[in-house]
């Protein structure tokens, strides 16, 4: 039909056993190294139009006029729309809170909003025409903090809110709050020998994955219309485009194509309905791919924070209390803020014992780029300020920070602030020994027989120091992540799992709506399918809406959940095809009737490994196939008032040890070496493991000296949305990352596993500052940390 | 991105003659700045008169032990060339130091020397900026102003020049050579780039039409030493937020010459004569080289947000005259 | 205009190219090879990294016009005839050093050049060759133990 370079099934046949707890290789991995691999840009369609939006230059404006026809009238022009042209009456959309519109409607609320959409024959002819349409603005005062959000005579970022959270919030411009009181932190204090206060800022961090948001949607003969996208969770963004086109769901079918990385940055709908909007207007496929420039504006970041921490402690390092108040800026539409609020509350005072806690976490509304979900969400910007405070603290008392990390550290069985008991083991301690007896890596590793080497040097390829006035410095942290979606939230996927015989061989065909972002669920998949089947080639089909919901590729939660549902549904199958066994073989031998029974190496085995038939005359022509629902244990709301509820399902937890040397006199960092430890539960993939944990800890220390979106204060204007504005860490800025894994089995999860994708990015970025302040002695109390934070001006 | 033609010159003169023809034509080298340019909305020639195929890809010695450099020689090339390394290191570690391996494989000596500023509003057409869109007015002022300059400034414009290599150029007194429509000419490097003044959208002297077709370096006498040192957010691959080139020549513990140029300060390559003025005659010490910087950077205004380019200034002026009178070799 | 230039040892033509598409659009919108990745389209992450004439370039970054009769080798040119994965590309794969593998392509076309001049490159030289492609999944040990691994088993012969 005219199509190319749409996804394909992947199938794969393992030399060795394949099964789980082996580093088996990517499925994907040869497409991805010839070029052949089709990612959602990579996209084309005989036929089809390119789609541009129009994006708005001021952060907060009410529209005054939009003029299009002068872009209409462009030659090569198919469409251009406005929120007008939406065909419903549902014009909005979002993860939690439908509170973001298509198009802009009356106002903008934040730089580069979506404005007017168009389609055109070529790529440039979009943009040239889209360069056509006058918008007229009628300027608005910018909300940008949260003193301007919550003054008495604020304007409302948005009027006339009707959402959930707006029964229990001080003010219309705060999206959601969250306190939690547990003991009596104001008693605690008084038991105190020391108590040390910080305030700390987090700059907003841009997910920057390299795979720009793009998609092909093609409209259908029925209606309706075929999407193809990258996105990280195909049947939430279904729930929210459907309404919007005025279609059922089952009109619009979505396969996932390949995905350039996430991180979060694709839990909200991008280009999704815009592409689906234009394609039923023109009745031809429509492709949208942005550019960097769009992609900065075209996803939300992590929230930036400001965070003000009490810690007390007793003088033999036991800690009394803990309070807090941590306010994230959500940006100018809700998306997952919410959630945010819920984990930077919950997880606030970190993986430590504190009976008495007094919290406060909260969301606000401005006109600042919107914040989501960015790996680690409201964790992350915690962990950066509660662990500068334990070594704060820890200085204060004269401990070896470790000791006092490891002194206060939780444990299975500890109750958490907001009541929940840990009941799977946490061994915070353990981590933290771990990187601490790690040998240090040699000093002045920069030495060569030809002088110094600059590229193991501060400033790298800038040639600055040769080794004089550089000062290492060791920093520790740890961190606390929640998996898989809490209060409350029915969390679950679904998988369906065939089994047939093909050309005289036992196959499994698994298929998922799992978003496949680089993490590696695809090898995973096959590798359960294996194990639980006993046959070597599994195909895991492209994932798609034709099958129930997988939940998101985030909160670590996929390996967990869909991995259990691939799981569950096997086992569910397995037993189907040993049914079959016993109706077809059973009389021919007594172990059918009395032996547990599994599937391995092609064949039905007894526990005690007798070899009972061959799966493929066991299955004949029947086909085996089984579509299930898997759930993790359910959780509950936090209580608005005090925090309390059994909220999450699981935690993860990491440890970092930086190594850093810091050029003082011009204020460069670099970072020798940033060991990791980490409870996995059960390593299902040990090599992409590894590869989740160094991937995370790059970012975090991203964010600890590069990394930060820049917001005029003024204007509420995005200053830097370019790769060469917004810097990530090179493959020299990158260090060793030697990685020490421990698999504590959680015994409530599928195979004990853990979720591991986030935690190794909160301690990194902390392990990181800590190190650079004892290198230079300084206090720095934000991230990022740049050359003028350790220079002075 | 507006339409334009695609013309190839064969020859110096043809190149010129084609611009000469087109008010709205310009040249293309490697496309490294201008091809982003042209998709930022930020150029909008009606004709690109592709110069990098011109027969001005060679390293050529002049007379007296001076090189001259082909305007279409790549980056890389050049950073390479075994005389450029061991005559002028400060120009080999400069280029060495800008963008990344990609960038300096397309890049030219000519096209880098024109490079335009990296300024955040320069390059985000939906904001007001005098060097794109003369008398729109200057966003960066009152704006996000980290990178911009401290030297030299006007309140038309604070951008910076973004260029390594240009700055190894001023130190070194390069003289660049320019083909016109009024013919052949010699510009010093100091007098090429300009400072912004009222009329910013002009970032050189050049006329329109006016090709550059190769940059001379003059002879460095074999007792002077020279090295580059870059000071910025990453490791690799990112503009300056302030860069020394120094070349220092020290004579029984006295600084016999030097020549110092500043990158990431000003709108030009700012060569320091304040700072060698200070030096010259004066012993090579760790003082000397502090009242130097400070006698450079005394002028200097800061904005919000850029102050602390003044004390890393110096720090980087210091540290790399240290080095140039430590032990190691040139 | 109409643009003709070898791609991959094979000649090849496009018609109807507008003077301000880049090599990366022809290369992937005119010419079926979206093996280059258009990441930034600025030049400031590699992704689209291919050789031109031998030396690797920013494919974002080079005007349409500029090819005419050049040589442009791109990453789906590196595995042979028969579809065997080369060195470089057999221990990406190996290595785990494909995340999302968005970035992949110009690493490889980056490390597969670095390795054709310094068949047994140190770390160091590794960082440095490759630190003009970003990547966001892997934190580049994978992609340094790769560059590695190709390059002992080509060392050994293999």
């Amino acid at each position: 039909m005219g199509i190319t370079r749409t996804p394909t099934s992947l199938t794969q046949s393992s030399a060795t056993r394949g099964g789980i707890g082996e580093s088996t290789l990517r499925p994907d991995g040869t497409l991805k190294v010839t070029g052949e691999f089709a990612y959602s840009s990579d996209l084309w369609h005989e036929d089809m139009l390119w789609g541009y939006t129009l994006r708005s230059t001021v952060a907060h404006a009410a529209i005054v006029s939009i003029d299009t026809s002068e872009a209409l009238a462009t030659s090569g022009v198919y469409a251009v729309l406005t929120y007008d042209d939406l065909p419903t009456e549902v014009k909005h959309y979002g993860l939690e809170i439908r509170d973001t519109p298509v198009l802009a409607h009356g106002k903008v609320r934040h730089h580069g909003e979506p404005v007017a959409l168009v389609a055109a024959d070529h790529p440039e002819t979009a943009r040239r025409a889209a360069a056509k349409i006058r918008v007229e603005y009628d300027a608005l005062p910018v909300i940008t903090d949260e003193a301007s959000a919550t003054a008495p005579d604020a304007v409302l970022v948005h009027e006339g809110r009707d959402d959930h959270h707006i029964g229990h919030v001080p003010h219309p411009n705060i999206v959601h709050r969250q306190p939690i009181v547990r003991g009596d932190a104001d008693r605690a204090a008084e038991r105190a020998d020391v108590v040390v206060s910080g305030e700390y800022v987090f700059g907003m961090q841009d997910q920057a994955f390299l795979g720009p948001e793009s998609g092909l949607a093609v409209p259908a003969e029925d209606g309706g219309v075929d999407l193809y996208v990258a996105t990280q969770w195909l049947h939430s963004d279904l729930r929210q485009i459907a309404p919007v086109l005025g279609l059922p769901e089952r009109k619009v079918r979505m396969t996932l194509s390949g995905v350039g990385g996430a991180f979060g940055g694709r839990e909200d709908l991008s280009m999704q309905i815009h592409g689906c909007l234009l394609a039923l207007r023109t009745g031809k496929p429509v492709k949208i791919v942005y550019n960097r420039f769009e992609s900065f504006f075209g996803h939300v970041h992590r929230h930036p924070a400001r965070l003000w921490y009490e810690h007390g402690a007793t003088r033999n390092g036991k800690l009394t209390h803990v309070r807090c108040r941590i306010v994230l800026d959500g940006g100018a539409y809700a998306s997952a803020s919410p959630a945010v609020v819920g984990n930077a509350a919950s997880l606030s005072i970190g993986p430590y014992v504190v009976e008495d806690v007094d919290i406060e976490a909260l969301a606000l509304y401005t006109n600042n780029p919107p914040c989501g979900a960015m790996r680690g969400f409201g964790a992350v910007q915690a962990c950066f300020a509660y662990e500068a405070q334990m070594d704060k603290v820890a200085a204060e008392l004269g401990m070896d920070p470790v000791e006092f990390r490891q002194v206060n550290a939780m444990e299975q069985g500890t109750v958490m602030p907001t009541g929940q008991t840990v009941d799977s083991p946490a061994p915070v301690a353990e981590l933290l020994r771990r990187v601490k007896s790690r040998p240090l890596p040699p000093e002045r590793q920069w030495e060569t027989t030809e002088g110094a080497d600059v590229r193991a040097l501060p400033g790298g390829l800038s040639n600055t120091t040769h080794g004089e006035g550089v000062v290492r410095g060791v920093g520790y942290a740890v961190g606390i992540k929640n998996v898989g979606f809490s209060e409350g939230f029915d969390d679950y996927s679904t998988a369906r799992v065939r089994m047939q015989v093909i050309n005289g061989e036992p196959v499994a065909t698994v298929h998922t709506a799992m978003a496949e972002v680089g993490q590696g669920g695809v090898t995973v998949h096959a590798q359960i399918a294996r194990s639980e089947l006993g046959v070597t080639q599994v195909t895991i089909q492209p994932a798609d809406t034709q099958v129930g919901s997988a939940g998101s590729t985030s909160a670590s939660r996929q390996t967990y959940m869909t991995g259990g549902a691939v799981k569950n549904t096997c086992e569910a199958v397995r037993e189907k095809v040993l049914d079959l066994g016993r109706r077809r073989f059973g009389s021919y031998h007594p172990a059918w009737a009395t032996a547990e029974l599994l599937l391995e190496g092609g064949k039905v085995v007894t526990d005690g490994g007798e070899a009972l038939a061959d799966i493929a005359d066991v299955l004949e022509d029947d086909v085996v196939d089984l579509e299930l629902e898997f759930r993790h244990r359910p959780t509950q709301a936090f209580d608005l008032r005090t925090g309390q509820g059994n909220g999450h399902v699981q935690y993860s937890f990491a440890a970092h040890r930086a190594v850093v040397e810091v050029d003082t006199e011009l204020g460069l960092v670099k970072v020798v070496e940033l060991a990791c430890a980490q409870d996995v539960g059960k390593a299902l993939n040990p090599l992409s493991v590894v590869g989740q944990i160094q991937g995370g800890t790059t970012q975090g220390l991203g964010v600890a000296v590069m990394e930060e979106i820049v917001v005029d204060p003024k204007t509420a204007l995005v200053r830097n949305p370019s790769f060469t504005d917004y810097l990530i860490p090179t493959i020299l800025d990158t260090p060793t990352i030697p990685v020490d894994v421990l698999e504590l089995a959680d015994e409530h999860a599928p195979y004990g596993l853990r979720g591991i994708g986030e935690a190794p990015t909160l301690s990194s970025t902390p392990a990181v500052l800590a190190a650079i302040r004892q290198a230079t002695g300084l206090e720095l109390n934000r991230t990022p940390v740049r050359p003028e934070h350790l220079t002075g001006s | 991105m507006k339409p334009f033609a695609y013309r190839r010159a064969d020859d110096v003169a043809a190149a010129v003659a084609l611009l000469s023809q087109d008010r709205h034509a310009v040249f293309l080298g490697g496309g490294t700045n201008l091809v982003d340019h042209l998709r930022l909305g930020v150029a909008t020639p009606d004709t690109l008169v592709d110069v990098s195929r011109l027969p001005l890809d060679r390293i050529e010695e002049l007379p007296g032990g001076g090189l001259r450099v082909g305007a279409t020689v790549r980056n890389s090339d050049l950073a390479a060339d075994p005389l450029v390394r061991q005559r002028y290191p400060v120009l080999s570690q400069a280029l060495l130091s800008g963008a990344s391996g990609q960038l300096r494989n397309a890049a030219t000596t000519a096209g880098n020397l024109l490079q335009r500023t990296r300024c955040v509003y320069f390059q985000d057409v939906t904001t007001a900026c005098n060097k794109r869109d003369p008398g729109s007015g200057c966003s960066a002022l009152g704006g996000y102003q980290r990178y911009h300059a401290i030297l030299g400034a006007s309140p038309e414009c604070t951008a910076t020049h973004p260029s390594d290599m240009a700055v190894a150029m001023a130190a070194l007194d390069a003289v660049v050579q320019v083909v016109g429509p009024d013919g052949e000419r010699a510009v010093p490097i100091g007098d090429f780039h300009r400072l912004p003044g009222d009329r910013p959208h002009h970032d050189t002297v050049l006329g329109h039409g006016d090709l550059v077709t190769a940059v001379d370096l003059p002879p460095l006498p074999e007792t002077v030493r020279s090295r580059y040192r870059k000071v910025r957010d990453r490791a690799s691959y990112a503009f300056a937020l302030v860069s020394v080139a120094a070349a220092l020549d020290v004579r029984d513990g006295v600084v016999a010459d030097v020549r110092i140029a500043l990158g990431g300060v000003a709108h030009k390559p700012w060569r320091a004569s304040l700072a060698e003025q200070e030096l010259r005659g004066a012993p090579a010490t760790e003082d000397s080289f502090r009242r130097a910087a400070e006698a450079e950077l005394a002028a200097a205004q800061p904005v919000d947000g850029n102050a602390f380019k003044v004390p890393l200034a110096r720090n980087t002026l210091v540290a790399t005259l240290r080095e140039l009178t430590g032990g190691t070799p040139r | 205009m109409r643009v003709t230039f070898t791609v991959n040892g094979r000649p090849q033509e496009a018609d109807d190219v507008w003077e301000g598409e880049s090599l990366l659009y022809v290369l992937r919108e005119r010419m079926g090879l979206p093996g280059s990745k258009n990441a930034c389209e600025q030049g400031e992450c590699g992704s689209c990294t291919v050789r031109l004439d031998g030396v690797p370039v920013c494919s974002c970054l080079v005007a349409a016009g500029q090819v005419q009769g050049r040589r442009v080798d791109t990453v789906e040119g590196l595995a042979g005839e028969d579809g065997e994965l080369s060195a470089i590309q057999q221990a990406f794969v190996d290595a785990g050093a494909v995340q999302c593998g968005f970035c992949t392509p110009g690493l490889l076309v980056a490390a597969d050049e670095l390795l054709e001049h310094n068949p047994s490159p140190s770390d160091g030289d590794i960082r440095e060759a490759l630190s003009g492609n970003l990547c966001r999944c892997t934190g580049y040990e994978k992609i340094l133990d790769a560059v590695r691994l190709a390059a002992a088993r080509t060392g050994q012969g293999v």
